[in-house]
């Protein structure tokens, strides 16, 4: 039994992030009470400015900055919303109410700060991430897409209304929805000792069915498809927090290939954020070798696949060890090969086999 | 071989063959066609006499309760100089008797237009034509006028005299058209014909009692484009049909040796009151051979080879002189017969006679009869034509003309055509119009430098406007050629094409924006793809004037579009500061957590002025 060291943890960071709020609310005050044109320095997203960092094991976003200006007439109105997303999270954070991407479009309606469209209000949301080096989660804005969460772990919600309650992940055979109040809620206790993250929502079943919780000690996490943000932040978080390693189980596939990448090392687009990612990720499987190993039946590749695997062969991360070896494999045998092939031996031979042996191979790794 | 017959067509025929070319297709176009042709005649006449025309236009149904199409009385009257009434019947009534076929700029080129228009009246109606002529200011001559469609003659129904002070000319037919249809072109016609000519007054009563039917469009200025003048043509753009002619017209004419002519030589020979046997006329003229004109020379030589003296010489009539075959033929009207004799070549009279017959030299005829042609560069051109410059322009060949025809297109030491003759609206004129008609916001016009297109010279004149109460669907073009608007036939028009073939997005002009444009084209002969005047066809070098003209114009309307887009952009960003900014006073107000907004009145007054930083 394991207790959450870092409890509180989630108040203290909400109270920083007010003062750092308010902090350039003031800046902003006093520049127009100064006739000054107010302006924020935002770090440069531009592809140029995304770098590797080897010791981080992430892309983050270089040195150069951006200045956005209300004094420049084309940045006004992005300035202004900029100021206004500011002002709403400020809010969100005191209410302690959260929202979602598409709530912030049409909320921003009522303040006539004309967002275009979702994609030019989310762009925004971005930019004060940049600006305050905090990810929208921590100003409580989560996006739509969520993924799930199974295994003994018992959490205490900070939410209103929740404060104090506690749950444990495995009470629901469907699992727990990895939202704002899951993020939010505080780690109390596990058995688990092992995270095994997941791709698919059929296998993420599948391994409830067969107990793998129980028989592996795992917290079971389905990412469906590429992880999303929040999914990301709770994987750092159990591995952070209860120092639990993480396996990502994919496709054999070179999609498959980087969601445990974007898991391990994070993405470009989330460059300006260091929270979201595990570097002690291991990628488990499904390898490009595995196919000819385990004799999975396959489909060609499709020219995109090709087309894809070129490209991340430019990306730093994959340029040694068996990220490398895989790609080349993928790109030599043309073929790959979904979680669901293994079914072909039987229903369980993922769980029965495949997987014990290659957790065993993980501690190698 | 199929033997083919020829034979000459009426008038008639004539006109059916060619109604669609010419601009009468249809009711509706034939009365637009027969407006234009009456109005332009007028204006012409006024413009060739330097008269500032005063044009009376009217359009009446004989029954005004029928439906289109019906029968209309078109009258058109004028101040111009009128024509002597001796040739009335002929300028009306027949096709291909005009006076315009000299050189110059006019609107009127194929002398067919007003007898087409009579003509279509009454092969639709079977009513004649009424023309009024005053040429003296004193008597006005009435004609009502038939056309034998056999005969291609005039016949004359009534022809009366009578009192009347005001100059000019009035005609009037009566056809069937369909003003219900024709109507807004018609009124569109006059109104542009105002606009190209802003020196004339014109007034226009229509069939219908709305106000668009009854308009006064006064002179805008008084001052009158110096009238055209005749010119020769220049040897560029000569075809070998128009020098045979040319040539035909310059021999030497084969004098008439009448009663007149017979006094004449004896006066030079000094024997006006004697007389002498064939040998003492010889003997008297060889001493006087250097005083005598050309004309007696000549007659001398035929008394030679006839053999007669002063008496029976006025009983004969000379019918052909044939030099190459040394044959003279005459008439004898004594006793009816033609006789032939034959002509000693190795006399010299018969040199003489030769010389005149075959005509002058080829050098002296360039240089005479050809504008841009002196002795020195006839001489230069006969040498790179491969002919000789004595030689005589009566004995060229067929193969000759066609050698020297094409020689002188090919020839580059003419100078290009003299333009002098040539009468463009000018500059201002044409900005005074423009502004009249759009009260736009932005104007410009241009007069380019003569040019020339085979031979014929020519000067563009463009103006573009932007703004004002032009609408903007889409670029509107204004064609205008020697001073006549173009509204028909669009599609295939050199303007057109030029003014599509734009780099629009180059000179700011995006999308639909209120613009028009006026091209008005000057030539001794615009190049028109029909009879029917209406489209110009796009000759290289008049392609190439009309678009530096507008490139010219294109480039002045961008600089006042980027000012004009300076001004948008201060009212749009002085609209976005006093939105943004009381906003962002307030959400940094409620983030900084204080109560009292910062005043932003001042930042949002400054920002109004401010240039883009
Ligand atoms: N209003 C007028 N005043 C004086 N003369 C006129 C008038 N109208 C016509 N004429 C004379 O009658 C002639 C014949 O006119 P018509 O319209 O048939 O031919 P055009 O104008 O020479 O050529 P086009 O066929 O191109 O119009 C003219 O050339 C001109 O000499
Ligand atoms: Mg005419």
């Amino acid at each position: 039994m394991k207790k959450s060291k870092n409890s509180k943890i989630a108040e203290k960071k909400r109270i920083e992030l007010l003062e750092l709020l308010k902090n350039r609310g003031l800046e902003i005050y006093d520049d127009l009470e100064k006739s000054k044109f107010p302006k924020f320095s935002i770090p440069s997203r531009s592809v140029s400015n995304i770098v590797y960092d080897k010791k981080l094991r992430q892309y983050i976003l270089g040195n150069s900055t951006a200045i956005r200006s209300a004094g420049n007439m084309s940045q006004l109105r992005a300035f202004t919303q900029l100021v206004w997303l500011a002002f709403f999270a400020n809010q969100l954070l005191s209410e302690q109410k959260t929202s979602t991407l598409r709530d912030i479009y049409y909320s921003s309606q009522a303040f006539e700060v004309d967002f275009e469209d979702q994609p030019e209000s989310d762009n925004i949301i971005v930019d004060l991430e940049a600006v305050l080096a905090r990810a929208r989660e921590d100003f409580q804005i989560f996006p739509e897409e969520r993924s799930s969460i199974f295994g003994d772990l018992t959490i205490e919600y900070t939410v209103p209304g929740y404060e104090g309650k506690r749950s444990n992940l495995s009470d629901h055979p469907d699992g727990y929805l990895i939202g704002p109040s899951l993020n939010t809620a505080e780690f109390v206790d596990t058995s688990a000792e092992l995270v095994i993250a997941i791709e698919k929502g059929g296998l993420f079943t599948r391994f409830v069915e067969e107990k793998v919780d129980k028989k592996f000690k795992a917290i079971i996490v389905d990412t469906a498809g590429q992880a999303p943000r929040s999914t990301r932040y709770i994987l750092r978080r159990l591995h952070i927090e209860l120092g639990l390693p993480v396996v990502i189980l994919t496709d054999g596939d070179v999609y498959g290939e980087h969601i445990a990448m974007v898991i391990k090392s994070g993405s470009a687009n989330a460059a300006h954020l260091r929270e979201l990612t595990v570097p002690d990720a291991k990628w488990i499987g499904v390898w490009a070798t595995d196919i000819e190993k385990y004799k999975l039946p396959t489909i060609p590749m499709t020219e995109s696949d090709i087309k894809r695997i070129y490209e991340l062969q430019k990306d730093p991360r994959y340029q040694h060890g068996n990220w490398k070896k895989q790609l080349e494999v993928f790109l030599k045998i043309k073929r790959k090969a979904e979680l669901e092939a293994f079914s072909k031996y039987g229903l369980t031979n993922i769980t029965d086999k495949y997987l014990p042996q290659k957790l065993e191979l993980a501690k190698s790794l | 071989m199929i033997e083919e017959t020829f034979h000459q067509i009426s008038p008639s025929e004539f006109f059916y063959r060619n109604r669609d070319l010419a601009g009468f297709s249809n009711p509706t176009r034939s009365l637009y066609t027969a407006v234009r042709e009456l109005v332009e005649n007028s204006l012409d006449a006024c413009d060739q006499k330097g008269i500032l025309p005063d044009v009376h236009l009217s359009i009446k149904a004989l029954d005004s309760e029928q439906p289109d199409p019906k029968q209309y009385v078109l009258t058109v009257s004028d101040n111009g100089p009128g024509i002597d009434p001796k040739y009335v019947p002929l300028a009306f009534g027949t096709v291909l008797y005009g006076s315009k076929f000299g050189l110059k700029q006019s609107r009127g080129m194929f002398g067919l237009g007003a007898t087409m228009a009579i003509l279509y009246g009454q092969i639709t109606t079977n009513k004649p034509v009424t023309v009024k002529s005053n040429v003296d200011g004193k008597t006005q001559e009435e004609f009502v006028l038939l056309l034998d469609i056999q005969k291609n003659k005039p016949i004359i129904q009534k022809h009366t005299k009578k009192d009347h002070l005001k100059r000019g000319l009035s005609i009037s037919i009566v056809l069937e058209g369909d003003y219900s249809k024709a109507g807004s072109k018609i009124r569109e016609y006059v109104y542009q014909t105002h606009l190209i000519t802003p020196y004339a007054s014109i007034k226009f009563d229509g069939p219908r009692k709305a106000e668009d039917d009854h308009q006064s469009y006064l002179k805008i200025i008084r001052k009158m484009p110096p009238p055209p003048t005749i010119i020769k043509p220049h040897p560029y753009g000569i075809d070998v049909e128009t020098l045979r002619r040319m040539i035909a017209d310059t021999h030497y004419q084969i004098p008439t040796v009448d009663n007149k002519m017979i006094a004449k030589v004896r006066k030079e020979l000094g024997l006006q009151k004697k007389n002498l046997d064939v040998k003492g006329i010889l003997d008297r003229a060889q001493r006087r051979w250097k005083n005598l004109s050309r004309p007696v020379r000549i007659v001398i030589a035929l008394i030679s080879f006839l053999q007669m003296e002063f008496d029976s010489l006025s009983k004969i009539r000379i019918d052909d002189i044939d030099v190459d075959n040394k044959k003279l033929t005459f008439w004898d009207f004594g006793e009816s017969i033609t006789r032939t004799i034959e002509m000693n070549p190795s006399s010299f009279y018969y040199k003489q006679l030769a010389n005149t017959v075959q005509g002058e030299t080829l050098t002296s005829f360039l240089a005479k009869r050809f504008q841009r042609v002196g002795l020195t560069t006839a001489i230069k051109f006969a040498e790179f034509a491969k002919l000789k410059p004595e030689k005589r322009i009566g004995s060229l060949t067929n193969e000759d003309l066609v050698k020297l025809t094409d020689s002188l297109q090919k020839f580059d030491q003419f100078l290009s055509p003299d333009p002098g003759c040539l009468a463009p609206l000018g500059e201002e004129p044409l900005g005074r119009g423009i502004m009249k008609k759009f009260n736009p916001e932005f104007a410009a016009v241009i007069q380019r430098g003569a040019s020339a297109y085979s031979g014929f010279p020519f000067i563009i004149e463009m103006g573009i406007a932007y703004g004002g109460n032009i609408h903007s669907s889409g670029i509107e073009i204004y064609r205008f050629a020697n001073r006549i608007p173009l509204l028909y036939d669009e599609g295939s028009d050199v303007v057109i094409k030029v003014v599509n073939e734009m780099d629009w997005p180059r000179y700011k002009v995006k999308g639909d924006v209120p613009l028009a444009i006026f091209s008005h084209i000057c030539s001794t002969r615009i190049p028109y793809k029909t009879v029917g005047k209406e489209n110009v066809a796009d000759r290289l070098e008049i392609e190439r004037e009309l678009r530096l003209a507008l490139q010219f114009l294109a480039r002045k309307l961008s600089i006042h579009m980027s000012k004009r887009g300076k001004v948008e952009m201060a009212k749009k960003r002085a609209n976005l500061y006093s939105k943004y900014i009381p906003l962002l006073a307030r959400f940094s107000t409620k983030l900084a957590g204080k109560k009292k907004e910062p005043d932003c009145r001042q930042m949002i007054k400054v920002s109004e002025g401010i240039e883009e930083v």
